[in-house]
């Protein structure tokens, strides 16, 4: 085989396999962000901790926040659900930022493979 | 049965001669038990649970399994082709029939139903377990991140949508009755739902009934009268991957094959979540390692 084309094909191959696991740990991260409190279910992303620090920050100590399967959840302590929603995205993010790093320095498959 | 604890798991094996269900049994419920900290119940019977306590220890016997429902079921024939990678495949018995009847078989009043081949790495599923009604995933991905093929999406080429029966989590509410219901109604004139929404005839799939059932219950339109995990995706290893090497607890290393191309693979290390080993025989192959980090 022409040398060129099978160093394409290795870096084709390399490619497909660092795209997917960068796949692998965002859907890691999305379910790290998934926060269960009082009967809804919530994601710990920037909008929702962000609306829901506006709500303290205008003075509400409780207040209904909508989830993410659309119903109306009343939340009877803000500040505790705010720091649990910061609690699942710092963890999140942390985790994310440990993988892509890895992934990020793996120059060959062995070792995006963790081999 | 009566209600015997507030949360578990539960599980069906019944082994036939070409895949021992209630070793894979064993391996998913150490994994359960880890990852959930909750009783477990298997569903078996008599002869693959001879077989069981012949082939393990008076100490894994007396804890590995904290209840165990005996079936006396007369399953139809329903035989199902596996393959094991690209390049071999078997045919063998497959015993669905009554997994409707978890119903009255578990013995908890928030129950997690899970096949034998669905492996929990995270705690994810034990938070729904406080969860009103009937949760199943109707989202799947391969080791690809790709979604599965049309015929694993809907039922049909004008189908409605695929729910998945190899997760099921149900408490013991009335719309849980009315799913369980339901579902036996759809498994007992399966020949007719056949006709009326066209998918395959081949194999008995709890897969279409639940679907069906969904589909019924919403009042045949989108809706969600049965949760989803909060719209989260099920890992599915296909039958044509390989697991190749266990490398600890939480990286496991896949060959996932080319659905198209079935000489191209490429390597998957899959780690943080759970994850749906559909390639029973590859994990036959590594039940050593797995039962090993399994301890861990």
């Amino acid at each position: 085989m022409d040398e060129r084309l099978q160093k394409a094909l290795e870096f084709s191959n390399y490619n497909l396999t660092i795209t997917n696991q960068k796949k692998n740990i965002k859907n890691r991260v999305k379910q790290l962000q998934i926060v269960h409190y009082t009967g809804g279910v919530f994601t710990a992303d920037q909008s929702t901790i962000a609306f829901v620090k506006t709500y303290i920050d205008l003075g509400h100590r409780d207040g209904i926040v909508i989830d993410s399967k659309e119903n109306p959840i009343a939340i009877s302590n803000l500040q505790e659900f705010l720091e649990k929603l910061m609690t699942a995205y710092i963890s999140s993010a942390q985790e994310y930022d440990v993988e892509y790093n890895k992934l990020r320095k793996a120059r060959n498959i062995k070792q995006i493979m963790g081999w | 049965m009566n209600i015997e604890a507030e949360k578990g798991v539960c599980l069906f094996a019944y082994n036939n001669e070409q895949i021992d269900y209630i070793n894979l049994a064993v391996l998913a419920a150490k994994f359960a038990k880890k990852h959930l900290g909750l009783p477990v119940c298997v569903i078996t019977d008599e002869g693959t649970y001879s077989w069981f306590e012949q082939s393990n220890t008076d100490d894994d016997i007396e804890n590995l399994f904290d209840y165990v429902v005996l079936t006396n079921v007369e399953h139809p024939e329903n035989t199902r082709l596996h393959h094991d990678s690209p390049w071999t495949e078997f045919t063998a018995p497959f015993q669905n029939s009554n997994k409707h009847l978890i119903w009255e078989y578990s013995p908890f009043e928030h129950t997690l139903l899970i096949d034998i081949d669905y492996f929990l790495k995270t705690d994810f599923l034990g938070n729904f377990m406080d969860a009103p009604g009937v949760h199943m995933f109707n989202n799947a991905v391969n080791l690809r991140n790709d979604q599965p093929h049309f015929n694993e999406r809907f039922l049909s080429s004008q189908g409605i949508p695929m729910w998945w029966s190899t997760v099921v989590y149900f408490d013991r509410s009335e719309i849980s009755k009315l799913f369980f219901d339901t579902w036996a109604h759809v498994a007992d004139n399966y020949n007719y739902y056949q006709m009326l929404y066209n998918f395959p005839s081949n194999l008995f799939r709890t897969d279409y009934c639940v679907s069906i059932v969904v589909h019924i219950l919403n009042g045949m339109v989108p809706s969600n009268a049965i949760g989803n995990f909060a719209d989260q995706k099920m890992v599915n290893m296909s039958q044509r991957d390989d697991l190749c090497e266990v490398v600890d607890q939480d990286n496991w290393i896949f060959l996932s094959n080319d659905n198209e191309k079935n000489w191209l693979d490429i390597l998957v290390n899959h780690k943080g979540t759970d994850i749906h080993l559909m390639n029973k025989r590859s994990v036959q192959r590594h039940y050593n390692k797995l039962m090993e980090i399994s301890n861990g």
